[in-house]
């Protein structure tokens, strides 16, 4: 296959990736107003556990070193992936969700985020250290004995299957009463928890299974590049995705798609096509600046992104006073 | 055993004395503007490379340390006055404020990162013989750093009680609507915070970087964490509250480095944090939920 | 329209219980780091009454209410909710147990239309529960179809009806006040505590509050109101409570409370 079509479906893999956690993060922050600054740490833990369930043992003779090393089958590796991500949400949650003012809590999160990296990077015992993890494979992949990057159709295939199910699944759920709850919860805890809802629950489950999609996702992400460091997860990378959420459209899909089309994908890949500046990685270095300052535009223009939120129209029964079930629309 | 423990504690004595510098200006900027402001790592990594410039000009130690400091300063009241009011004209929420000093973290953090070209510069100045007591080693510099910490306490408590700024500066961090109504000039006050504030950031992250002798761009991103947490766990608006909690969390980051922990030692530190959380979830954390932004 | 208000019994607006105090607080205090916001405050209300609190600035009535809701932590005192205790309970616990509020400030869910404030307070138990909502599907949309009903019958009631589709933000603010009182009734509730519900609605409209307020208590639901109009409590309340500095310093009718000396001291002073 050639250079080009290999680079477009990494790309569409790296789409399939991006969107599964907007989509989360757009659960957890435009429906739940939950500020998830650490996100991308539950993400790295999918990766994480991903990788090594699927390296095999750490042994002497292995160049690095991990735990938990095993050689999970097909679909296991992803799922302990997604629990990992939910498991360590889970742990997180218990402390960062406590009744505070929103600023702290997302300033705990942010602090979660650079803590995690600083003991990953230098506890090397437990994930290889800031060096991290190579060579990991792709357990379904074995099946056919195809690598993720030898047969990258096959995989973008797969990842695209999980996508659009895991995607389809967060929408209805926000479209259900559960999402409902959320968004009464993001627009006013005090009357939310008044009218009867359990906001520290709430809160809590969608924080958890915002962390089980990133884990998923990170899971995804590393069987298909086959590497994962802590230069994979820095605090920036959460703002990547929170900038693709504001310019798509908080609170809409349609719109979190667009963003994700536009922010992590076309924009970080535009530099590739220009002629190189500087020393190598300056670009790199810009583009974050660039990300940074998006960002900020966005907090001072507020948009409501390219596609706001949807009004979602009440179904009005035919006559309120009977007990025939409600139809028709308005 | 005790040897290590002692050894340990004086070390924590010393990054104690480079927190507190950094939780005062924290802890100060906060209680005025309530805004967390996410970019004091930021802007504490600005005050380490300029010391870091001045060494590589050949100039006086001492001087990069004045400069730092005020480089932080001006990097403060630059975001604070051109950037945030920017926003608050636009009637940003206090929420929302958190968000944009973030962006002006990632701002600061990548364009140090694209000049730095994303290298870790040695900075070894002002070292000198340790001075051994028993198992206790510690350089003069870092007596000094313990002395500078001191007197910034001293200084700034001082000033805060004594002046009609510090007074001003005080009436307007608990009701800011009526300090403004006694005729304070509040913008004033909010000026002179953030320069104070600024300076104390620029200062801690020199200091900083003498005593771990080397700074990149991570630096102070690095270090906010427990500068966040001893200002809080201190009680916001508190300068001796931050320099009790900087102790607590130094000591307590250094002994478990100390034991064999070094990877550990900002999650022991921050856990403090987290445990004073779950066991008074009002001391620390209580009320203010509704506090206006002033700038 | 009061006299409309009358219920079908398929779909009663409140659960009554008869008899004996439906809410009652014995010796209830909240304190500030050492101001005490409420003194030992004691009241009871009987199904079908609407009691109101009034009081100078800084009396503690919403601190009080905030007690009895469960969002302002309490340091003495027992709340009871028919002849259960409810004080160690947490806001949403009472809130399904029957005991529902408004707030000072309007507190509509902003970007959530008025129906969709109505079926989510109505549903803030178990029917939104995420397991409920992914194990029993086919549960969930019957129960929202009910809850549609409920919510139409409703702001059919309050003539609201053409707001249905409004986002909250996008309400004047007696219709605000108005969906939070209607979010509340959804919820069947037993005692309805209201943060002074006429400020923002236009004087022509506080007469039919009134009525409508009224109609609603007759149905055997408790109402405790904080209000500062006094022509609003005099026509709203069957009793009235005079607080001052956390305490209670009169209570009885109407009449009678505004004729006290002490009554008249506290507001003059």
């Amino acid at each position: 296959m050639g250079a080009w079509s290999f680079y477009i479906t990494t790309l569409l893999v790296y789409f399939v990736v991006d969107a599964l956690s907007a989509f989360s993060l757009n659960l957890q922050f435009g429906y739940a107003g939950v500020v998830n600054f650490g996100f991308i740490v539950f993400q790295a833990a999918g990766a994480y556990v991903a990788a090594v369930v699927t390296l095999g043992p750490s042994g002497p003779a292995s160049f690095q070193q991990y735990i938990l090393g095993s050689h999970l089958p097909f679909p296991l590796d992803l799922l302990a992936a997604t629990l990992a991500g939910a498991l360590l949400s889970f742990v997180v949650g218990l402390f960062a969700l406590r009744r505070m003012r929103r600023d702290y809590q997302a300033a705990v999160l942010l602090i979660v985020s650079l803590i995690a990296l600083q003991v990953v990077s230098a506890d090397v015992p437990l994930f290889n250290g800031s060096n991290g993890l190579t060579g990991v494979t792709w357990p379904f992949g074995q099946l056919f004995g195809a690598t993720a990057t030898g047969s990258p159709y096959l995989y973008l295939g797969y990842a695209a299957v999980i996508g659009v199910l895991v995607c389809l699944g967060v929408i209805w759920l926000s479209r259900s009463p559960w999402g409902r709850s959320l968004r009464a919860m993001r627009d006013h805890e005090d009357a939310a928890s008044a009218m009867g809802l359990n906001i520290t629950s709430l809160r809590l489950q969608v924080f958890v299974l915002g962390g089980a999609i990133a884990g998923l996702s990170g899971g995804l992400l590393v069987e298909y590049i086959g590497a994962w460091s802590p230069g994979a997860w820095g605090y920036a990378e959460t703002f990547v995705i929170f900038t693709a959420i504001f310019v798509g459209g908080v609170g809409n899909y349609r719109g979190v798609l667009v963003g994700t089309l536009l922010v992590p994908i076309i924009f970080l890949e535009i530099p590739r096509f220009l002629p190189a500046i500087g020393y190598p990685g300056l670009t790199d270095s810009l583009e974050w600046v660039v990300v940074g300052l998006a960002w900020m535009l966005c907090l001072l223009f507020r948009p409501r992104g390219i596609i706001p939120e949807r009004r979602l129209k009440a179904a009005r029964p035919a006559s309120p006073l009977e007990t025939a079930p409600a139809e028709g629309s308005a | 055993m005790l040897a290590q423990l002692l050894s340990s504690a004086a070390d924590g004595i010393v990054v104690a004395a480079i927190l507190a510098v950094a939780a005062m200006g924290f802890t100060l900027q906060f209680s005025l503007t309530n805004v967390l402001n996410l970019s004091f790592g930021a802007v504490m990594t600005i005050g380490g490379f300029t010391a870091y410039l001045v060494n590589v000009a050949g100039l006086s130690p001492w001087l990069g340390l004045a400069l730092g400091t005020l480089a932080g300063a001006l990097a403060t009241v630059l975001l604070g006055r051109g950037v945030l009011r920017l926003y608050a004209r636009r009637r940003t929420q206090l929420f929302e404020m958190m968000m944009v000093t973030l962006g002006m973290s990632l701002v600061i953090d990548y364009g140090i990162q694209a000049i730095s070209q994303n290298a870790i510069y040695g900075y070894t100045v002002l070292q000198a013989q340790p001075i051994r007591m028993g198992p206790i080693a510690v350089t003069p510099i870092q007596v000094g750093i313990i002395g500078i910490a001191l007197v910034l306490l001293v200084a700034v408590e001082a000033a805060l009680h004594l002046t009609k700024l510090g007074k001003a500066l005080r009436a307007t961090a608990v009701e800011p609507s009526l300090a403004r109504s006694c005729g304070i000039k509040t913008s004033r006050v909010v000026l002179v915070t953030w320069l104070v504030s600024g300076g104390l950031c620029g200062l801690a992250g020199v200091v900083y970087i003498i005593s771990t002798q080397s700074v990149d761009y991570t630096t102070g991103e690095l270090f906010l964490p427990l500068v966040i947490a001893a200002a809080i766990l201190g009680g916001v608006g508190s300068l001796r509250g931050a320099v009790v909690a900087s102790l607590v969390m130094g000591l307590v980051t250094e002994i478990v480095a100390g034991f064999g922990g070094a990877a550990y030692s900002t999650v022991a530190g921050f856990a403090i944090l987290v445990v004073v959380l779950l066991l008074h979830p009002g001391a620390v954390f209580g009320g203010a939920e509704d506090r206006q932004l002033v700038l | 329209m009061g006299g409309s208000m009358a219920l079908g019994a398929a779909d009663p607006l409140v659960a009554p219980i008869p008899g004996a105090p439906v809410l009652e607080a014995r010796d209830v205090a909240v304190g500030y780091g050492g101001v005490r916001a409420v003194d030992g405050v004691s009241l009871a209300i009987r199904p079908g009454e609407v009691v109101g609190i009034i009081g100078p600035n800084g009396a503690g009535k919403s601190s009080f209410l905030g007690a009895l809701g469960g969002q302002v932590k309490r340091s003495r005192g027992q709340i009871l909710l028919g002849s259960r205790d409810v004080s160690q309970l947490p806001p949403h616990d009472r809130a399904r147990l029957g005991l529902v509020r408004t707030f000072q400030t309007t507190s509509e869910f902003a970007r959530m239309t008025v129906f969709e404030n109505l079926v989510t307070a109505a549903e803030g138990d178990s029917g939104a529960s995420l397991k409920a909502v992914i194990l029993h599907p086919g549960r969930t949309h019957l129960r929202e179809q009910e809850l549609a009903q409920r919510a139409f019958g409703i702001m059919e009631r309050f003539e609201m009806t053409h707001t249905a589709d409004l986002y909250g933000r996008e309400l004047s603010g007696g219709q605000r006040r108005l969906v939070e009182i209607m979010r509340c009734l959804v919820r069947h509730p037993r005692v309805l505590l209201l943060d002074e519900p006429m400020v923002g609605v236009a004087p022509h409209l506080t007469g039919k509050l009134i009525d409508d307020l009224r109609a609603i208590a007759a149905e055997g639901l408790g109402i405790l109101v904080v209000e500062h109009a006094l022509e609003v409590v005099r026509r709203l309340c069957d009793r009235v409570v005079v607080m001052a500095f956390g305490k209670v310093i009169a209570a009885g009718e109407f009449e009678e409370v505004v004729a006290d000396p002490q009554v008249q001291a506290a507001y003059l002073s």
